[in-house]
């Protein structure tokens, strides 16, 4: 098996190694697929491997790099694929019992994306049931049980993207795909350590994607680094004429390359006021030295404040009418019962109650946002605060309770349809990863992953791995 | 009829409570909001964590549970309905909040999302009534 400090190598390092055929991607296949067999049980990260898939994968590109056809920095990189995302032939589980056995003749576009790059899939993911969709108040609302945190197991590692969170941070994979409708990108990168970007809505088609929130949904890279996320981020977006929720042409592609795309622009850097009520201390300190970081790399650094406003209200009534629409049949059915979460099993039989004139209303407020936030970002290219104000939490506790705390920040950017970046930024003193977020607006992922990078060569947080002796 | 304690709804709470059932039900079968049932009121149950409501606000509350119940009682165990009840009572401040916003006729709905690109220059005439409060995230 390949040393540990190439296979926690980012998709750039990797990528380098394996054009100059210096490394080979059918062992790197197989040491990912060592460590995932060993470690992925205990983690609980994944939903399956696909070892057949990813072997037969590998040896093409390993043909196909020898003979000199080099596809891009993905071409060869092994990666991981939430448990939603369609893939012909094998299980595509959607984390939920219900599912357990659904099989579909098809592949998501992002996994003919990936495929298309060259890139390797070595199996798929777990994740929170439904992502979440009929809500959830324990880790162990999975088909897998509760995904436990690389670097502490007895917490958790977030949702609902769980399982990719935890294989990227444990180094069971160079990157992984996860999916957010409101936090599920977000908070596993911060819980875990890892990058994450949630691109703006629209630019990554979602079919083949389990829908949980049809005017929410998005599906965003998971990896090592900012400019990780940006390699791709470049090869899953795109228009879709399928998936009519994808933008045009023009507007969902994104090219990535590290000389142009990513040049140093003057960065307004919005630091906000009032995304959090309170702030765990060891989260605040690290926070606190982020915003120095920032202040000294970035040009302009000021005070924001979000608009305030029921947005929570609104992004709450959105994904619980649209999903109790997308998983009706469940709830007619009953089969909710099957559903591990003791919520998630009654969730629907409330949702279904809410009328259609108040989820009208939400979807007016939205309108009234979208004007307010494009409004801020007059005065800002990035909105920057801690991705949660919390470490990772306990693999017991009650989220509906302990993890209930106002969020305004995901519900805008979520609402909206709005980029948003989690990167480390540091550690709490029982060495929990500490996630920053940024946030730009519709359309400008280019800045996220801009300030990601610039915050990345002036840090090296994102280059911090956890101990995996315990697990 | 499940948990039915006997209490008799005097004929102006019923009209309340059907009032209340036929405006929160548009998306289950009409049949439903033609039994509206005699119940013990939530908050005669309601648990000291739970927010407290007007009036109109727990009627709609108390509505919307009777409502689960007379469609899925009999899939519910007690601890289910606990549950349902909760859910219905913290539901309402979210509904509340988004009603009082003030939002002129011509407002119109996002119905499909399209993120925004170009700065749209419409004239803001709707404010809040009030500040964001503390609501349950979904993680």
């Amino acid at each position: 098996m390949l040393k540990e400090s190439v296979l926690y190598g980012s998709v750039g390092e990797l990528a380098k190694q394996i054009e100059s055929k210096q490394l080979s991607p059918v062992e790197l296949t197989e040491s990912y697929l060592e460590r995932s067999e060993k470690l992925g049980p205990r983690l609980k990260a994944y939903a399956r491997l696909t070892p057949t898939i990813a072997l037969e994968q590998a040896q093409a590109a390993e043909k196909e790099i020898r003979r000199g056809h080099y596809r891009g920095p993905l071409h060869g990189i092994p990666y991981a694929a939430k448990d939603l995302l369609a893939v012909k032939g094998i299980p595509t589980t959607w984390g939920a019992k219900p599912y357990a056995n659904q099989v579909f003749d098809y592949n998501a576009a992002v996994i003919e994306h990936l495929k298309n790059v060259g890139a390797i899939m070595l199996g798929k993911a777990a994740m929170i049931e439904l992502a979440g969709g009929l809500g959830y108040k324990y880790a162990s609302a999975s088909l897998e049980g509760e995904t436990k945190n690389p670097w502490d197991t007895n917490c958790w590692t977030c949702g609902s993207s769980s399982g990719s969170a935890a294989i990227v941070a444990a180094g069971l994979a160079a990157f992984a795909i996860g999916t957010e409708t409101w936090g599920s990108i977000v908070c596993p990168s911060a819980f875990c350590g890892t990058s994450g970007l949630r691109p703006t809505y629209g630019r990554v088609s979602r079919r083949g994607a389990m829908a949980l929130a049809y005017s929410m949904d998005k599906i965003g890279p998971m990896a090592r680094s900012a400019e990780d996320c940006a390699r791709i981020f470049a090869a899953i977006a795109g228009h879709d004429p399928l998936d009519r929720s994808t933008l045009p042409v023009d507007r969902a592609a994104f090219t990535y390359s590290p000389a142009a795309d990513l040049k140093s622009r003057a960065l307004r850097v919005g630091w906000l006021t009032n995304a959090w009520k309170d702030v765990d201390p060891g989260v605040k300190k690290a926070l606190d030295a982020a915003h120095k970081t920032l202040q000294r790399h970035f040009p302009s650094v000021g005070p924001a404040a979000l608009p305030d406003g029921p947005w929570e209200d609104a992004a709450n009534l959105i994904v619980s009418c649209e999903g109790c629409s997308a998983f009706s049949d469940l709830i007619w059915s009953g089969r909710v019962k099957e559903l591990n979460d003791p919520l998630g099993q009654v969730g629907g039989y409330v949702n279904q109650t809410i009328s259609g004139a108040d989820y009208n209303t939400a979807l007016r407020l939205r309108e009234i946002l979208q004007r307010k936030m494009t409004e801020l970002f007059d005065s800002y290219d990035l909105l920057a605060t801690a991705s949660l104000p919390v470490p990772a939490t306990p693999l017991s506790l009650d989220l509906s309770t302990g993890l209930a705390f106002p969020d305004p920040l995901g519900a805008i950017g979520n609402l909206c349809g709005l980029p948003a970046l989690s990167i480390p930024c540091g550690f709490t003193e029982k060495k929990l990863p500490v996630g920053l977020q940024f946030v730009a607006k519709a359309g400008d992922d280019s800045a996220v992953l801009q300030a990601g990078k610039i915050f990345q060569q002036f840090t090296d947080w994102h280059r911090k791995h956890p101990t995996l002796n315990q697990v | 009829m499940k948990k039915a304690n006997g209490r008799i709804l005097s004929r102006r709470e019923f009209a309340q409570r059907a009032a209340m059932l036929s405006a929160t039900a548009s998306i289950v079968p009409p049949a439903v909001m033609l039994e509206a049932r005699a119940e013990t009121s939530l908050h005669d149950q309601a648990q000291p964590s739970t927010p407290k409501l007007s009036p109109e606000g727990q009627a709609e509350a108390d509505a919307r549970y009777q409502q689960v119940l007379k469609l899925y009682g009999d899939r519910l165990s007690d601890e289910q309905e606990n549950q349902v009840k909760k859910m219905c009572v913290e539901l309402q401040p979210a509904l509340d909040r988004i009603r009082a916003y003030k939002l002129d006729n011509g407002e119109a709905p996002a119905l499909y999302l399209k993120p925004l690109y170009e700065r749209e220059k419409k004239p803001q005439t709707a404010t809040a009534s009030t500040s964001a409060p503390p609501a349950a995230r979904k993680p």
